[in-house]
């Protein structure tokens, strides 16, 4: 089923959505971390409840207040979020504390908020929503799965409007071990890097990426969602016939591609053979090194390109990696975390 | 028009039993899983009674014939992913095939032990102890033992997490992206979720007792509970008949607090009450309630008064089986999707072990006493946890 995108509220290391010069100036860093650019919350979160948020529950509602601001909404008929991680700021305090007392003289809060869905029930809680709300955990297709979830929903629940976003932290503790597994580098890297290097790993991101969806074609310019693709596959030859088929099969004449390319080593050579087999007559860009990589950030993709068509943007010129697209009707997010592949299949309308 | 989600099989393993077999044995002679804890290490055991499978992760991987390596959680969820879908496994080609599990703890029993070396010096940590952390981890480690890959999901919604595991299973089977859905979730026991049920001062130092008005809290349980779902397609390919299937399914929020159930159970009741609608059924159609029922102070509450709003007052026999098997939270609505089916199956309802005095606010009284051959055609099973979720299934005869 096809969904409408009418409202995007990002929080990310370049920076968030409710900022008019967000995207506007190209990157510089060179780091080993894009952690949050965070607003001031205030027009968002009371000030007694943001004092006691993590980072995950900041940035989710933040995002998720953004999104509803821009679709015009006080409060959505349902909640689905995507996080690989959840919140693992509270996690991490509760752990190192029960081991460092040896289990006694714990206080609560950390472990409160530590479950996964709660940055999802801190949103129902906060606007009120006892509609539908689900939390997915599936590595890098927790956000696609969300999405997957939302047309499930819409089927069944027409003419309603659904929250749902994306959203990772990045602590010290997850830094650490996702350098030594390989998704992050360990060395720091600069826009290009990302951009065109062959790197072991990828600079590290975090973020939160919310939308509204609907099944309601909106009246003003918006994103649809036409069809999301996801698949695991270890061999990233196989990946990318596999994307390949796909993609021919929608016979689609593509305007632009988003792509998830980070200058990792172990994804170049998927990435390159479908820029120079699939994609050679589309215009292609990248966004990894605005939010880094992590494992939501496709959700990042999503917003880049609906944050862009609602306020009547292209896409930023620092984004292309060539010619950029003189229309923009058809578009395609590919992206690749480990060994999870997705694609969005979208349509301006 | 949706296609029915048939039950074909089931696979589980809890405190009372490493089997659906062992489990219903230990549901008709009363038998509690909950006890001293012997193979979780932790300060609290002499305390803190809980309802631990009785077997240490070498004995359990044994049994899965899976890596003894891989966090308790795989293990767990990989024994009873096998039973469900054993018998069947060499009849699915062609068909398309999901995995939706749900857990709450995900690798957390492995990374406790070595979080603060890690911390210290991490290149003095074994890997393979981290890198199975996140809940999806374990999903993937489990789906790829079996070679599912057509769908792989993993929900995390606290103790409803399985209920919504094996809602979406339906509704994936239901328009007809899949044929087979295996659904249902695990999680094991860890010191993380003990030391944080005990600072919210809910885990009761003695037995459980829930809806009981002098109950105390709940005990931790671990385990893992799945269903074997499939298309009429399927099942014709397969050459199996079912007893029943997925009829209903809600998913609510209770919007009231981050740990809490509001005091009239709102989210309760919009679970329950559109289960109901979606399964096509009035209150009064339904034979067995499958209480959450933890029996803390606050959760018995809520549910017992949005279920007495919901019924009118003619409430149907209910329980709560966490009496035996513990709260084993994102399995939880797994394990009781299990016995759902073996209630409708064997027309059962089973006591509510150890109650002894009627609840002041909540007037029904849980079925006490083992009914046996009972035309059970209509089971509603309850799922309600933190973050406000709150999810509701309904199993139908068929």
């Amino acid at each position: 089923m096809e969904l409408y995108i009418t409202g995007t509220g990002i929080v990310s290391g370049a920076g968030n959505s409710g900022d008019d010069s967000f995207l506007k100036e190209v990157p510089s860093y060179n780091t080993d971390k894009l952690l949050c650019i965070e607003p001031d919350y205030k027009a968002y979160i009371p000030a007694m409840q943001l004092r006691r948020m993590s980072k995950a529950v900041r940035i989710g509602i933040g995002a998720s207040k953004m999104c509803m601001e821009a679709a015009g909404i006080e409060k959505p008929d349902a909640i689905s979020v995507g996080t690989a991680m959840g919140c693992l700021a509270d996690t991490e305090v509760f752990l190192g504390k029960m081991i460092a007392q040896d289990e006694q003289m714990l206080t609560p809060t950390a472990f409160i908020q530590s479950t996964h869905n709660t940055v999802s029930g801190q949103i129902a809680l906060l606007a009120g929503c006892y509609g539908h709300n689900l939390t997915y955990v599936q590595r890098g297709h927790s956000f696609e799965h969300a999405v997957i979830n939302t047309q499930l929903y819409l089927a069944d629940n027409p003419h309603q409007q659904m929250l749902v976003g994306g959203i990772d932290e990045l602590t010290d503790g997850s830094l650490e071990a996702l350098k030594i597994g390989g998704i992050n580098r360990k060395e720091n890297s600069t826009p290009t890097d990302v951009l065109n290097g062959n790197t072991h790993g990828a600079v590290a991101g975090e973020g939160a990426a919310f939308f509204i969806m609907t099944d309601a074609k909106p009246a003003t310019p918006a994103v649809c969602i036409k069809d999301v693709y996801a698949f695991t596959e270890k061999d990233t030859a196989v990946a990318a016939q596999k994307l390949t088929n796909y993609i021919n099969s929608q016979s689609l004449n593509i305007d632009a591609v988003i792509l998830g390319q980070s200058g990792d080593e172990k994804s170049n050579a998927f990435y390159q053979s479908l820029r120079s087999e699939v994609f050679s007559n589309t215009s292609q860009y990248a966004f990894k090194h605005l939010c880094g990589e992590y494992a939501t950030a496709s959700a990042f993709a999503l917003g880049m390109l609906t944050n862009a068509i609602a306020k009547c943007e292209a896409l930023p010129s620092h984004c292309a990696l060539g010619n950029e697209a003189s229309v923009l009707k058809n578009v395609l997010i590919v992206n690749h975390y480990m060994h999870y592949y997705s694609c969005f299949v979208l349509q301006i309308v | 028009m949706k296609q029915a989600a048939y039950i074909v099989n089931t696979g589980i393993i809890t405190a009372i039993g490493n089997d659906t077999a062992a489990c219903l044995d230990a549901l008709l002679h009363s038998r509690t899983g909950v006890g001293k804890a012997e193979y979780l290490k932790t300060h609290w055991s002499e305390e803190l009674p809980v309802a631990e499978v009785k077997a240490s992760n070498e004995a359990l991987a044994a049994l899965a014939v899976v890596d003894a390596k891989w966090p308790r959680t795989a293990i767990l969820s990989a024994i009873a992913v096998k039973e469900a879908l054993q018998p069947l496994a060499d009849k699915l080609q062609g068909l398309k095939v999901g995995f939706f599990s749900a857990t709450t703890v995900g690798g957390m029993d492995l990374t406790e032990n070595v979080y603060k070396a890690f911390k210290e010096d991490s290149s003095q940590v074994d890997f393979d102890n981290i890198k199975n952390h996140e809940c999806g981890a374990i999903t993937e480690l489990v789906a790829n033992h079996f070679g599912i890959n057509d769908f792989v999901t993993t929900i995390s919604t606290a103790c409803s997490s399985s209920a919504n595991s094996i809602m979406m299973a339906a509704q994936m089977i239901g328009n007809g992206m899949l044929d087979v859905a295996i659904a249902g979730g695990a999680d094991s026991l860890s010191r993380f979720t003990l030391n944080g049920f005990n600072t919210l001062m809910i885990l009761d130092k003695q037995f459980c007792q829930p809806f009981d008005n002098n109950r105390r809290g709940l005990n931790l349980g671990e385990g893992a509970g799945y269903l074997l779902l499939m298309s009429e397609k399927a099942m014709q390919q397969c050459g199996v008949t079912a007893t029943c299937i997925v009829s209903g399914y809600a998913n609510a929020n209770d919007a009231y607090h981050q740990t809490a159930s509001s005091p009239d159970g709102t989210g309760n009741k919009l679970a329950m009450g559109n289960a109901l609608k979606v399964a096509n059924l009035q209150p009064a159609d339904i034979n067995y309630i499958n209480l959450h029922g933890t029996g803390t102070a606050n959760n018995d509450s809520s549910e017992g008064k949005a279920i007495e709003v919901l019924f009118d007052g003619k409430v149907p026999a209910a329980s709560s089986t966490k009496a035996y098997t513990g709260h084993t939270l994102g399995a939880a609505a797994g394990v009781e999707a299990v016995f759902s089916v073996l209630s409708i199956r064997h027309g059962l309802v089973y006591p509510n072990l150890r109650w002894q005095t009627q609840m002041e606010d909540v007037s029904f009284k849980p079925a006490t006493e083992l009914q046996q051959g009972v035309a059970i055609n209509h089971v509603l099973s309850n799922s309600f946890g933190f973050g406000g979720n709150c999810s509701s299934l309904v199993f139908s005869k068929c």
